[in-house]
């Protein structure tokens, strides 16, 4: 209005107080929930730690793109796609996603003291340790996700019947949260207790990777000696045997390992014991984050 | 208003059962108020419990109103804290490293972005906050992390050491930010420290821990009121000083060397006034004590001796200073073991 102020002359308003909304428990957490996701994929951080996720993304979609390729243009049948063996047969990509990765979710925070900054603001550590997993679970369901569905549209795209492929694709879905649930909380755990990035990323590597022989060889060793019931239960060794086991046994799908569960009853335990183990990883997570804040 | 009050605050640690914290009864009000102590004196832990972070062996207390034990959550929506050691992702530029900080204290994101922009020109990283933080000076990084505090508007800051490793320029700058943060933004401070010098400068109020127990606890005046002491400086031949204290003594003053300068004690029981002056003087409260006039009459008297003197033995008087008490007379006071 005054003369002053169309001269263009810049103030110094000084410091300004917020009076405006301010977000629930439930916003904020959501806020944390996505940023950790983005985090995980390299968004908001420096160019090059967007490399690594996205280079294992475009790897393990190269089967799922030739597979299509191929029946589209040979026309061969739909059978071709086995949704549900995908992710076993990706496994070496999708644990060196997580693992690599984890450490942005769980070693970064403790290893750079940020997290005194996180446990002073509202969250608390309980709910703090809990939307990080849930941050790396939803990461690893875009990564284990997004080659199903370049399988599934692709493969309707070449003409398979949409109703045939819906059972098999569900199953294989289910399969991959199961899975992302399973492996998140093992590689938030090592990610958490080993708090440089590169022994994290071995530690993961390590148990999931060595786990996955180990479980299948002694699956094969336990069954052509008999031990059936051993043969089954190792499959709690290794989230991609159990994933298959419970797949095969619930889901009517195609195993990739030597000793899959033969009926639901056992399935359906193995799963219950599968998410009791889960549930005892992530109160050992929370406690972990609360002995940080003190 | 009171922004922070504890009532018989106990923590111990562990099995051991010493206690960080003991019997620990304070008030913090507006303004900027120190917490003052040795490393290993209590005052982060006493930081950790009124966040909620820790809870305590016993006692009680309240921030902001709200009590420790159940509205933890409440309080650190109100409350912007600087930790002492680093918390800052090298991997995550300023500036979205701010406006996340606010987004957790509750902010929503537009008005999120838009104080991380205003806070960070306020602590001065206008310039650099499109920075990775892995680059950035010690400086740099203590002005990021006074940001993150800054950012949700809090209705309180408890700075935790923030001129650590800070060299004599940014450690003025950071102390002037403090000063401003407690006067013209208007948000409560309470600012730790192992250095009381710095504390005299910009606080109000100073609460003095030692070994988890309360020392003091005084409006930063009252540490620093004239003791009534003089500093003197004299020049002249080699011994000077020597002779110049040994012909004050004679006069019947109290005197000792203090470096290259002679400390004279005040004047008081030499004095006929009603006032009942204390021999040792008047250091901390007790100078409020005095009565005025008398001081000032006595204060005088004192410089009319020393000029006296010094020009009986005809030595150059260079110097005649006020002697204000420091913080660190507080230790060498009441922690004589």
């Amino acid at each position: 209005m005054s003369a002053q102020g169309s001269a263009g002359v810049i103030h110094d308003i000084g410091y300004r107080r917020y009076a405006g909304e301010r977000t629930s428990r439930a916003g904020i957490t959501r806020a944390l929930l996505f940023s950790g996701v983005l985090a995980v994929f390299g968004f908001g951080r420096s160019g090059k730690a967007k490399v690594l996720p996205f280079a294992l993304l475009g790897m393990t979609l190269v089967p799922a793109v030739i597979q299509v390729g191929i029946m589209s243009i040979i026309g061969l049948s739909s059978d071709l796609l086995n949704y549900s063996a995908y992710n076993a047969g990706s496994s070496f990509l999708v644990v060196l996603f997580v693992a690599a990765q984890a450490p942005v979710l769980f070693s970064r925070d403790l290893r750079s003291g940020v997290i005194s900054l996180y446990l002073a603001r509202p969250l608390g550590a309980t709910a703090f340790a809990l939307t990080r997993w849930a941050s790396l679970v939803l990461a690893i369901l875009a990564f284990v996700l997004t080659p199903l569905l370049v399988l599934f549209i692709g493969g309707l795209a070449a003409g398979a019947s949409f109703w045939e492929e819906l059972p098999r694709v569900a199953v294989a879905l289910a399969g991959a949260v199961l899975l992302a649930m399973l492996v998140a909380t093992v590689a938030s755990l090592v990610a958490s207790w080993t708090l440089r990035r590169g022994l994290a990323i071995a530690g993961s590597i390590m148990v999931l990777l060595v786990g996955l022989g180990v479980t299948a060889g002694l699956q094969e060793v336990a069954s052509t000696e008999g031990a059936t019931g051993l043969a089954h239960w190792a499959a709690l060794l290794s989230p991609f045997v159990l994933v298959d086991s419970v797949q095969v046994s619930l889901g009517d799908a195609t195993s990739q390992f030597p000793a899959p569960a033969d009926s639901a009853a056992t399935g359906l335990l193995l799963l219950a014991s599968a998410l009791a183990l889960m549930l005892l990883g992530l109160a050992l997570l929370v406690r972990r984050y609360r002995s940080r804040g003190a | 208003m009171t922004v922070i009050q504890t009532t018989a605050l106990t923590k111990r640690y562990g099995s051991a059962q010493v206690p960080a914290l003991d019997d620990l009864s304070i008030e913090v009000d507006d303004g900027v108020t120190g917490l003052v102590g040795a490393n290993g004196a209590g005052k982060s832990t006493l930081i950790k419990i009124l966040l909620g972070l820790l809870a305590p062996t016993s006692g009680s207390a309240s921030v902001l109103g709200h009590d420790i034990e159940g509205s933890g959550e409440q309080i650190r929506r109100a409350v912007g804290y600087m930790p002492e050691h680093d918390c800052l992702p090298p991997d995550m530029r300023c500036i979205d490293f701010v406006v996340h900080m606010g987004r957790m204290s509750g902010l929503p994101p537009a008005p999120a972005r838009e104080r991380a922009a205003d806070v960070l020109r306020h602590v001065g990283l206008a310039e650099e906050r499109y920075r990775l933080m892995g680059g950035y000076s010690t400086g740099m990084k203590q002005r990021a992390k006074l940001a993150q505090a800054l950012v949700h508007d809090p209705e309180l800051v408890m700075l935790d050491e923030p001129t650590n490793g800070l060299d004599p320029a940014a450690r003025d700058d950071m102390l002037a930010l403090v000063q401003r943060i407690g006067h013209d933004f208007g948000i409560p401070v309470l600012v730790t420290s192992h250095l009381l010098g710095e504390l005299e400068r910009i606080s109000d109020h100073v609460v003095v821990l030692d070994g988890g127990r309360l020392l003091r606890s005084e409006a930063t005046r009252s540490f620093l009121a004239d003791t009534g002491a003089v500093l003197i400086e004299v020049t002249g031949e080699a011994d000077a000083q020597r002779r110049m204290g040994e012909a004050l003594a004679a006069r019947g003053l109290s005197c000792r060397p203090h470096g290259g300068l002679i400390e004279i004690d005040p004047l008081a029981p030499a004095l006929p006034t009603e006032a009942g002056d204390t021999p040792e003087g008047g250091r901390g409260p007790d100078a409020g004590a005095l009565d005025g006039e008398a001081a000032a009459a006595a204060h005088d008297r004192l410089r009319d001796l020393v000029r006296d003197t010094a020009a009986d033995l005809d030595l150059g008087l260079v110097r005649v200073q006020a002697r204000t008490g420091r913080l660190e007379d507080v230790f060498r006071d009441e922690v004589p073991a």
